[in-house]
């Protein structure tokens, strides 16, 4: 008795330290027709460790999966559950501006924690199963329950962009020009402020400050087949409730999917990329539409001061036609001033980025050439 | 009207009572009890008896010797029935009372246990702990909590550059990255939230994102 209660207790005060293997928490799940075949799965140093009255599961997979098509991979995303945990919530691992050829394999890491009551805490699975891949074709494979072809389509536009732009430079400019993009582009990542965020469905009063109706500015970009109109939220604090915005489709075709990023200003007039408010509607060419959200976002405290919110700008950061085609911002938009102090660089920018910093101008060129 | 016991009269009798107090009330009982008289007088025709035989007995029994000796036995019988008579009721029990010094021992090893149990308390059951007992405080006291509540119900969604993470009622599942150089967090007002990162092992570009399950 004393035997089997005692680590509880320690478990419970916070004074167990021992660790255990996890291996076989992980569960692959992969459809037979996958492009995609897992090779090996390690777990690493997996552990299990009692903290608290928890117990913390601390998994650090590492997948190496291999192209079984003959086409070239762009991105692939694994859906993570571990449904006894955390039944009403789900996670993604995606990998992006990838350029994997057929029977070419790539590795894919699950860096992961649960933490679960200590009580009735037998081996939790962990699943991992596809929810998509996109290939160099733009062409998708996969149950898409994450949206995940929009997501890694929208990144792949992105990253054809931002290689076009960079080559262009490298074309006009030299070597030296991008250089000094390449530099601007690190400056500007670490001077990016961030900010902790909690998002909470259901937008329900938590916070008993009165709260402040505030109305968006928006920054409107000159090519985009959006044009928002007005919008305001309700701000309480740090907390950011309910907005509603009312968009007008500019362009010649249906729309069925829109973004926009959402911009906070607090009172020492920083600025903050909040999140991105998107819809999913059918807006003809020329009919307006309101979006609203219920959903609450948070922000806790920044070195013990509450964030007072200001002002807040909205803008349209990408569309999804009827068509399946997409609007991304173009880089002459990206670079305004608004935009280029908050938002963060693409995917494949900040590869290119890690490139150069990692292995010099050369490298980056070499892979430039690649496309 | 109280009897005295028969140790007692046979005592009396004998002129053995021990005590002016316990003779005067014996002797003051027996003046006024014509029940208690003839016990007393059986006892000393009986004593009288006894003389006469003892005439009869060896000269060299010692009397003050016997007397003594049946003054003892008669003692030790009534100690007896009363150690009898006290086995047989429940014995009264004293109070459990912890010493101070016990009672110190216990309260700081409390304080200690609440403290380590505390610090190593994951933040999500902190946060889940924190909740409840705001939640307890409005309903028995009826004052107005001005701090933060998260519901505990609730599924919710936290991005920092450390993780992200979806909690629910003081489970958590957070998916974290080995390295923090150029992380980017973002929030969905659909229900995600994700944080990117490119792997300095590999230079692979990677998004995490934790979501609300679908109804």
């Amino acid at each position: 008795m004393l035997s089997r209660s005692l680590p509880a207790m320690l478990a419970m005060a916070g004074l167990s330290v021992s660790a255990v293997q996890a291996a076989a928490v992980l569960k692959i799940d992969l459809p037979k027709d996958s492009p995609v075949v897992v090779l090996a799965a390690d777990p690493g140093d997996s552990s299990e460790i009692a903290r608290g009255g928890a117990m913390l599961l601390d998994l650090h997979a590492a997948l190496s999966l291999r192209n079984a098509t003959q086409r070239r991979i762009r991105g692939v995303t694994l859906v993570v559950t571990a449904q006894d945990v955390t039944p009403g919530g789900k996670g993604s691992v995606s990998i992006t501006s990838l350029d994997v050829g057929p029977e070419e394999t790539f590795p894919v890491r699950v860096d992961l924690r649960l933490l679960r009551p200590l009580q009735g805490s037998a081996n939790v699975p962990v699943q991992i199963g596809l929810d998509g891949v996109l290939f160099d074709d733009l062409s998708f494979y996969g149950p898409d329950k994450l949206s995940s072809r929009r997501t890694m389509t929208l990144s792949e536009w992105e990253a054809r962009r931002d290689r076009k732009y960079f080559k262009a430079l490298l074309a006009e400019g030299g070597t030296e020009r991008l250089r000094q993009e390449m530099i601007g582009s690190l400056a500007r990542q670490a001077d990016r402020p961030t900010l902790d965020v909690q998002v909470v469905r259901g937008g329900r009063a938590t916070n008993l400050e009165q709260d402040k109706q505030l109305q968006f500015a928006f920054l409107k970009l000159p090519d985009s087949p959006v044009e928002p109109m007005e919008g305001a939220a309700r701000i309480a604090g740090n907390e950011v409730r309910a907005p509603r915005l009312e968009v007008k489709n500019r362009s010649d075709r249906a729309i069925r999917y829109l973004e926009m990023g959402w911009i906070l200003r607090d009172r020492t007039g920083g600025e903050f990329l909040a999140g991105s408010v998107p819809a999913e509607l059918n807006l003809a060419p020329g009919q307006k539409s309101p979006i609203l959200e219920s959903t609450t976002l948070k922000f806790p405290q920044r070195g013990g001061q509450p964030l007072s919110i200001e002002g807040m700008t909205g803008f349209v950061s990408s569309v999804e036609f009827s068509d399946g085609t997409l609007w991304i911002p173009s880089r002459a938009d990206l670079g305004s001033p608004e935009l280029q102090r908050v938002l963060a660089p693409s995917d494949e920018e900040q590869r290119l980025v890690q490139i150069y910093r990692k292995k010099g101008l050369r490298a980056l060129i070499a892979e430039l050439n690649k496309f | 009207m109280k009897h005295p016991s028969e140790a007692q009269i046979a005592l009396f009798a004998g002129g053995d009572l021990d005590g002016y107090w316990n003779r005067w009330r014996v002797r003051r009982h027996i003046a006024q009890c014509r029940d208690c008289q003839a016990e007393v007088g059986a006892l000393r025709d009986t004593s009288e008896l006894v003389r006469e035989v003892a005439a009869e007995s060896p000269k060299d029994l010692n009397w003050s010797r016997l007397a003594a000796e049946m003054t003892g036995n008669i003692r030790v019988g009534l100690a007896a029935g009363e150690a009898i008579a006290r086995f047989d009721r429940p014995a009264a029990r004293r109070p459990f009372r912890l010493g101070w010094n016990a009672a110190f021992v216990l309260g700081c090893a409390t304080v200690v246990f609440l403290i380590a149990f505390w610090i190593s308390l994951p933040r999500p059951q902190a946060d889940h702990l924190i909740s409840v007992l705001h939640r307890i405080r409005p309903e028995r006291t009826g004052s107005v909590v001005k701090s933060p509540i998260i519901a505990p119900d609730e599924v919710v969604l936290e991005a920092t550059a450390a993780g992200i993470e979806v909690k629910e009622n003081g489970r958590a599942m957070s998916l974290t990255h080995p390295h923090s150089d150029g992380v980017t967090v973002s929030v969905s007002l659909q229900g995600s939230a994700g944080i990117r990162y490119v792997d300095a092992d590999t230079g692979q570009v990677t998004t995490n994102k934790v979501y609300y399950a679908e109804p």
